[in-house]
């Protein structure tokens, strides 16, 4: 598994997709930078109980939907990399399971979103720090509320890995990436139930954790389908 | 008998309610080249792709150095490298890095590398992004990535697809080395006859999903039936005393033929005409090209359906 990394990390060199991983929370921080910047009193007086998670509370407005957003178009290029010469049978027909290589991209991208997420970690930090909240920083909470969006969208990281690696076609997947993303974001009103909600932590009992264990084995669940579909068809 | 390197039978495949593979037992011995031959759509790209694993046969089973591709899939791989249709490569990445994120699943030293760019003769334009090769620059990345696992046996469709004649000269004799200097056996599609022809030792022809020939180049060959054509004077009367003195021959067009005629039965046929004073301007073999034969094959084929 090892080497099919290796392979994937020198796939990707000279490719876009390094720069939308760092473009992702530069982004949703740069925004926050710009709402903070311009409604500093309003913000500061709003959130005057705890500074900290009122910053953290509007980054993660922004990075749910960036997140659902940057993960539709991360799978769609990573599959695209293949798809482009049609250099699915020539990696298929190496002597590698197709689990494996499956198993490989949806576990790049999940790398690739990760580190994101770590680098929303440090981004909020830092403008925290800038914005003068204190060193007094909710570590913890803020480790939560980086990666629990992410890792309570699991199902879609699956749905759309599948989606992208199974059709040549990136047009289909791209439209229910976005789609999906523009649906969450009236997520938070939805039932319990709904996979769409669940990046936004909140939950009748209140816990977010909840949100996070829904996600995370829905998209396991989906992964598993996936691996098996992939690996019973034919490749072109 | 020498060793069988890919044994299939009954292979079949189906799309929908058509059998595109329809009960196909190939028989690939160690050290031949084996011309795969068949005109479009026959089946040759889908019969390669299930020897690769790329496709599930809908019946029948495939046998590749004695193991049972649905047993040990991965182990057969490991022994072969392929070529299907026209090359993929990855576009962004220089010609050793596309050799390289093959070679770390391979797991075969990084030297291999550069032996293969230098048997494909890519060596100077390795460090080039290979978005900018042409076509028969990228076709030989393929050789080369398809070699870069020391391959047992070599699986090429239609490699020469696209080259200018120079290219299929350059690719041809390529292919030819292998066996001779690697040890490979190989199994080329084509649907030129002529290239076929040029290269192979062994050929299975396939139309219409079936196998309608499968031996040595050498049996097609004695296939190519030779006849003898006679221009005399007056072609009626000729023929009309020839069949007199008890010698069947074809007048078509003019023209006398004798087929198969041995060089006695020949050689009696002029004297008679000789004999009866009819004056013989010329005495020609004519030999039917492989053209024909595989025209003859794989029309009859498709009288019979
Ligand atoms: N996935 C598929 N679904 C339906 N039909 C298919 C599929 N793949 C191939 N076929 C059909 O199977 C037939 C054989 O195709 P194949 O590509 O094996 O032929 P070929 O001998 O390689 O021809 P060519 O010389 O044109 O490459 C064709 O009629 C093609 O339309
Ligand atoms: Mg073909």
């Amino acid at each position: 598994m090892i080497r099919v990394m290796l392979s994937e990390f020198i796939k990707i060199k000279r490719k876009l997709i390094l720069f939308l991983i760092i473009l992702g929370p530069l982004g949703v921080i740069g925004l926050q930078a710009a709402n903070f910047g311009l409604r500093y009193d309003w913000l500061t007086s709003q959130y005057k109980e705890d500074l900290w998670r009122g910053l953290i509370g509007e980054v993660t407005m922004l990075s749910v939907p960036t997140i659902l957003i940057g993960l539709t178009i991360l799978t769609s290029m990573i599959a695209n990399i293949e798809h482009q010469t049609n250099a699915w049978k020539q990696l298929v027909a190496l002597p590698v399971s197709k689990m494996k290589i499956f198993a490989g991209k949806a576990l790049l991208s999940f790398i690739l979103l990760f580190v994101s997420c770590l680098l929303l970690f440090f981004g909020t930090i830092i403008l925290g720090l800038s914005l003068r909240f204190g060193t007094a920083i909710p570590l913890f909470y803020l480790l939560k509320m980086c990666f629990f969006p992410f890792l309570a969208a699991m199902p879609f990281l699956a749905l759309q890995t599948w989606l992208a690696i199974s059709m040549k076609n990136q047009a289909i997947p791209l439209t229910t990436g976005i789609l999906g993303t523009i649906v969450s974001l009236y997520g938070t009103g939805f039932p319990d139930w709904m996979p769409l909600k669940w990046p936004w932590l909140v939950n009748e009992w209140d816990e977010p954790v909840y949100s996070v264990l829904f996600g995370v084995a829905t998209g396991l669940v989906l992964y598993l389908l996936s691996l098996i579909d992939f690996s019973r068809r034919d490749v072109k | 008998m020498s060793e069988l390197i890919i044994e299939t039978k009954n292979l079949t495949k189906k799309f929908g309610a058509t059998r595109v593979v329809n009960h196909v037992d190939m028989q690939v011995k160690k050290g031949e080249i084996y011309g795969f031959l068949g005109p479009n759509g026959a089946g040759k790209t889908t019969t390669i792709r299930m020897l690769l694993g790329l496709a599930r046969p809908s019946k029948g089973s495939i046998h590749m150095f004695g193991k049972d591709i649905r047993k040990e899939k991965l182990a057969i791989l490991r022994k072969v490298g392929s070529l299907v249709e026209y090359p993929s490569y990855y576009g962004h990445l220089t010609a050793r890095e596309n050799l390289e994120a093959v070679r770390v699943l391979l797991d075969v030293p990084k030297s291999r590398i550069d032996e293969v760019l230098s048997i494909v003769r890519l060596t100077k334009d390795a460090k080039r992004p290979v978005k900018g090769f042409s076509l028969g620059m990228k076709q030989r990345l393929g050789i080369a990535t398809a070699l870069l696992g020391n391959p047992e046996l070599l699986i090429l469709d239609e490699p020469t697809n696209g080259l200018d004649p120079s290219g299929i000269l350059e690719m041809r004799e390529l292919i030819k080395s292998m066996p001779k200097e690697h040890g490979i056996t190989i199994v080329v599609s084509s649907h030129l006859l002529s290239e076929i022809d040029q290269m192979a030792t062994q050929v299975g022809i396939i139309t219409k999903g079936r196998i309608i020939f499968q031996d040595s180049i050498h049996k097609l060959r004695e296939q190519a039936s030779s006849s003898i054509k006679l221009t005399v004077n007056d072609v009626e009367a000729a023929w009309k005393t020839l069949l007199s003195n008890g010698f069947t021959t074809d007048l078509v067009q003019n023209n006398i033929y004798i087929d198969n005629g041995t060089d006695d039965h020949v050689a009696a046929i002029v004297k008679s005409l000789v004999e009866h004073d009819f004056s013989i301007y010329r005495v020609e073999e004519q030999k039917k090209s492989l053209e024909e034969i595989f025209l003859e094959l794989t029309g009859k084929e498709g009288g019979l359906l």
